[in-house]
């Protein structure tokens, strides 16, 4: 039986052990991820520092009494939100990299897509709190009044995220292993999630403004996130190995 | 029955062929030396066999499955690997790395107590990894390859970094292995304590099986 030809995927719980074993593999990597977090401060830290000195340089830069420049303000946002977790998730693989650590994930007794999914729930939980704190820096230095439409907001920031968490894990578990990841994580994410920041933008844009979201806009975003949570999970069962 | 089978087993990273056509078996509840010089292939076999580099071609059974198909999955968590690197993270401690991987191959925790003692790790089990020296580090892989009680350990030269001590140990824990009926392919140059441990030498040089002594 040839050993690189066999079949391998299966959705979440397509079989009975994997049903048991898959969400615990999940569970397990997120809290590691989340622990790790906690403890060495410096993904979340870097993030926070970053996030507050692109939005105080727009804050002086943006004259925030011109209507024309007040439009920008949504796509700033969401590129502040992408270069900050830019920087966190390039180092979302830095602990397996040390000590051999990533053997661990690739030995898991079940389909390597329960590490995607537990990896990226904790890249979204680390993009959620960075939305948040530069929502705020926005809230103090740009004046920005998300209380307007404050539902939408938090969907199209949760989508969002949700897309990044998904692109940027994937991506960052293929770059772990190259030669000048630092370069080849933002050269291979900018394109990808390109889709991800014209949507969140322009619903951003008009959600502010007080206009309503055409449905497609949302499907398209929410479509977007599904596909590249499909393919991550799919993908991942080969991107660990050597 | 055999614990291990290849046959014309071959990994190439790119040019470079670190396996080439090497078919070996390694019966069950045996100690099976992996010797050979420097870039021979021993660290690519044992991770062939621990499913963490596909091989090229050829094929793979480890303890009756192919470790690369889909039935082999979950056999993933039957195979106690150690690598050159202990497979640790730094910022947990002892206790929590073994915690870990507990959780994710379904270990009783009880187990974790038990390794800890058996190992001798009680003196550093709240201690953060990074903080360790070498020869501890050593220790915590090995117990955390042994978390599962493995019928199968690929060990990547396990006696680095120990000392004379901790080096019987080892020995006198791979015995105990054999005895319960278990296979270990351990992968070494010059191990000092193992005289009579050995079933049998599996030798490679330059990716090609050189010899099989039994």
């Amino acid at each position: 039986m040839p050993c690189s030809g066999s079949k391998r995927g299966g959705w979440p719980g397509s079989s009975g052990e994997g049903a048991v074993i898959g969400p615990r593999v999940a569970t397990a990597v997120l809290r590691k991820d989340l622990l790790l977090d906690l403890r060495s401060k410096d993904r979340v830290g870097h993030m926070a520092v970053f996030a507050a000195l692109i939005v105080v340089l727009l804050s002086i830069s943006l004259p925030s009494s011109n209507p024309a420049t007040r439009g920008w303000i949504p796509p700033l946002i969401w590129i502040v939100f992408l270069f900050t977790s830019l920087l966190g998730l390039g180092r979302s693989f830095q602990a397996e990299s040390e000590e051999g650590a990533v053997a661990l994930l690739v030995q898991v007794p079940c389909d390597r897509g329960w590490v995607f999914l537990g990896k990226a729930a904790a890249n979204l939980l680390a993009l959620l709190g960075v939305q948040l704190w530069t929502a705020i820096l926005c809230t103090v230095f740009l004046d920005v009044a998300w209380a307007v439409a404050l539902p939408e907001i938090l969907l199209v920031g949760l989508l969002g995220a949700i897309g990044l968490a998904a692109v940027g894990t994937l991506l960052s578990a293929m770059a772990n292993s190259a030669r000048f990841r630092e370069f080849l994580l933002p050269v291979l994410l900018f394109p990808l999630i390109l889709p991800v920041l014209i949507f969140a933008a322009r619903m951003t844009t008009e959600v502010l403004a007080g206009r309503e979201i055409p449905l497609a806009w949302w499907g398209a975003l929410g479509l977007y996130d599904w596909v590249f949570v499909l393919i991550g999970y799919f993908v991942f069962e080969y991107i660990l190995e050597d | 029955m055999s614990a291990i089978e290849i046959s014309l087993l071959e990994k190439r990273f790119g040019r470079v062929r670190a396996l080439d056509r090497v078919s070996a078996t390694i019966p069950e509840g045996s100690i099976t030396l992996l010797s050979g010089p420097n870039g021979a292939g021993k660290s690519t076999l044992l991770r062939v066999l621990a499913c963490l580099t596909r091989p090229t071609r050829g094929t793979v059974r480890v303890l009756g499955v192919n470790p690369f198909s889909r039935d082999g999955v979950v056999h993933r968590g039957r195979l106690g690997y150690l690598g050159q690197e202990a497979a640790l993270y730094g910022e947990l401690t002892v206790q929590e790395n073994l915690e870990f991987c507990a959780n994710l191959y379904g270990v009783d925790p009880q187990r974790i107590r038990a390794l800890i003692q058996d190992m001798e790790l009680e003196p550093v089990a709240r201690q953060r990894v990074r903080t360790l020296s070498l020869g501890y580090r050593r220790r915590v892989g090995l117990a955390r390859a042994r978390l599962t009680d493995p019928p199968l350990l690929l060990l990547d030269e396990p006696w680095n970094g120990l000392d004379a001590e901790a080096s019987q140990r080892l020995t006198d824990l791979l015995q105990r292995h054999r005895e319960a009926g278990r296979t270990a392919l351990v992968a070494a140059h010059s191990p000092a304590t193992t005289a009579g441990l050995f079933d049998a030498v599996l030798r490679l040089e330059a990716g090609r099986l050189a010899g099989l002594e039994r």
